[in-house]
């Protein structure tokens, strides 16, 4: 029997392999390796914590109750990538939360709301003074993101913040190789744009 | 302020590398426990069986069908057997009663068997000795106790979870 331990060794294939079987440790072991990308995609597209650990949890139960339905010739990332990015888009389609604020939700207005909702800064440990510029530069990029349209935000986060290759991406969005890289080039391209006022 | 002085080339640069270095976020604590409660795990193949087959039978209809169709095939039984049976009781009767004297006859021969090999082995003699030494009643006891200490703590270690459970180990 494999343990937690041998389960972290092992590729998305055999840990399905292994939850298809019943085992509630490869369950877990999923669970492990998906909920901070998966969570912090949506939570970055539809800009609030509450709603992102809302449809993140909906989009593990999705997942996770259709195993028998996963097909190994796909990437296991690619298809709970494609479920958390079709909740996200719904999401914003149904409600509009396509602006990002520093500041917290749209809908926060308690401190409190704002503060819980509220997008952090990075912290990678560096000198008082880059730290600053990184903190600064870091919520400028993300008040850029948040501008996006969301089909660009979802392609741009996936390329550069989860690393994932353009034929993944491809896979997630249901959208051809080429348009995939349209779309990230003039993310970037949005994003210069937006953080123009940077430049002297 | 220094990043309002990057040049283009910079900014571009400093741009995809802290895309790139954008920190990860993390849902709330239990989160996959929220998600392992929603989970329906996969079940023995016999068992999916078993409650697709009680999940069938109990829907209103069919079980009210299954019900008729087995009284029904009682009554039937019960009106094709009760004439046979009255034909046939003489044969029916010496039937039963060489059955019974043939177990009668394989007891006897056990138990004389058994009685025999008592004598024979000298246990009779050690119970009797050991009646009579005071021992046997302690080790009856100690024998009692055993066994319901044990089965308590089967029952312990075997019984299902309950709510207080639950909340005593959060």
């Amino acid at each position: 029997m494999a343990t937690a331990k041998d389960l972290r060794t092992l590729g998305d294939r055999e840990v399905v392999a292994l939850a298809k079987a019943g085992k509630e440790a490869a369950y877990r072991e999923l669970l492990s390796r998906y909920e901070r990308p998966v969570f912090s995609l949506i939570y970055r597209m539809v800009r609030d914590r509450a709603l992102a650990e809302d449809l993140a949890q909906e989009t593990f139960i999705k997942v996770l109750n259709a195993l028998d339905t996963y097909r190994p010739e796909f990437k296991f990332s690619s298809w709970i990538f494609k479920i958390a990015n079709n909740a996200a888009i719904d999401q914003l389609r149904k409600r509009e939360v396509s602006t990002l604020s520093l500041d917290g939700a749209p809908g926060a207005r308690t401190a409190e709301e704002v503060e819980a909702t509220a997008l952090q800064a990075t912290d990678r440990g560096e000198s008082p003074l880059a730290e600053l510029e990184a903190r600064e530069l870091g919520s400028e990029i993300e008040q850029a993101i948040g501008k996006l349209r969301p089909e660009y935000r979802t392609a741009i986060l996936l390329r550069h913040v989860e690393g994932r290759a353009y034929e993944e991406i491809a896979e997630v969005m249901d959208l051809p190789l080429g348009t995939v890289k349209t779309y990230i080039h003039r993310a970037r391209l949005e994003l210069r744009e937006y953080l123009a006022h940077l430049r002297t | 302020m220094r990043d309002k002085q990057l040049d283009a080339g910079d900014l571009d640069m400093r741009v995809l590398r802290e895309l790139t270095a954008l920190r990860s976020f993390a849902p709330s604590r239990g989160f996959p426990d929220r998600v392992m409660a929603r989970i329906r795990l996969p079940q023995p193949a016999a068992v999916v069986l078993f409650r697709r087959a009680g999940a069938w039978v109990m829907q209103p209809r069919r079980a009210v069908a299954l019900a008729t169709a087995y009284a029904a095939s009682v009554v039937i039984a019960v009106r094709l057997a009760v004439p046979w049976l009255e034909a046939h009781a003489g044969a029916l009767k010496l039937g039963v009663a060489w059955i019974g004297t043939q177990l009668s006859g394989w007891f006897d021969t056990v138990a004389m068997g058994a009685a025999d090999w008592v004598v024979r082995s000298g246990a009779a003699e050690a119970v009797r000795a050991a009646a009579s030494s005071g021992v046997v009643l302690p080790a009856l006891a100690a024998l009692t106790i055993g066994y319901a200490v044990g089965g308590y703590g089967f029952y312990a270690l075997l019984r299902t979870p309950g709510r207080n459970d639950a909340l005593a180990r959060s």
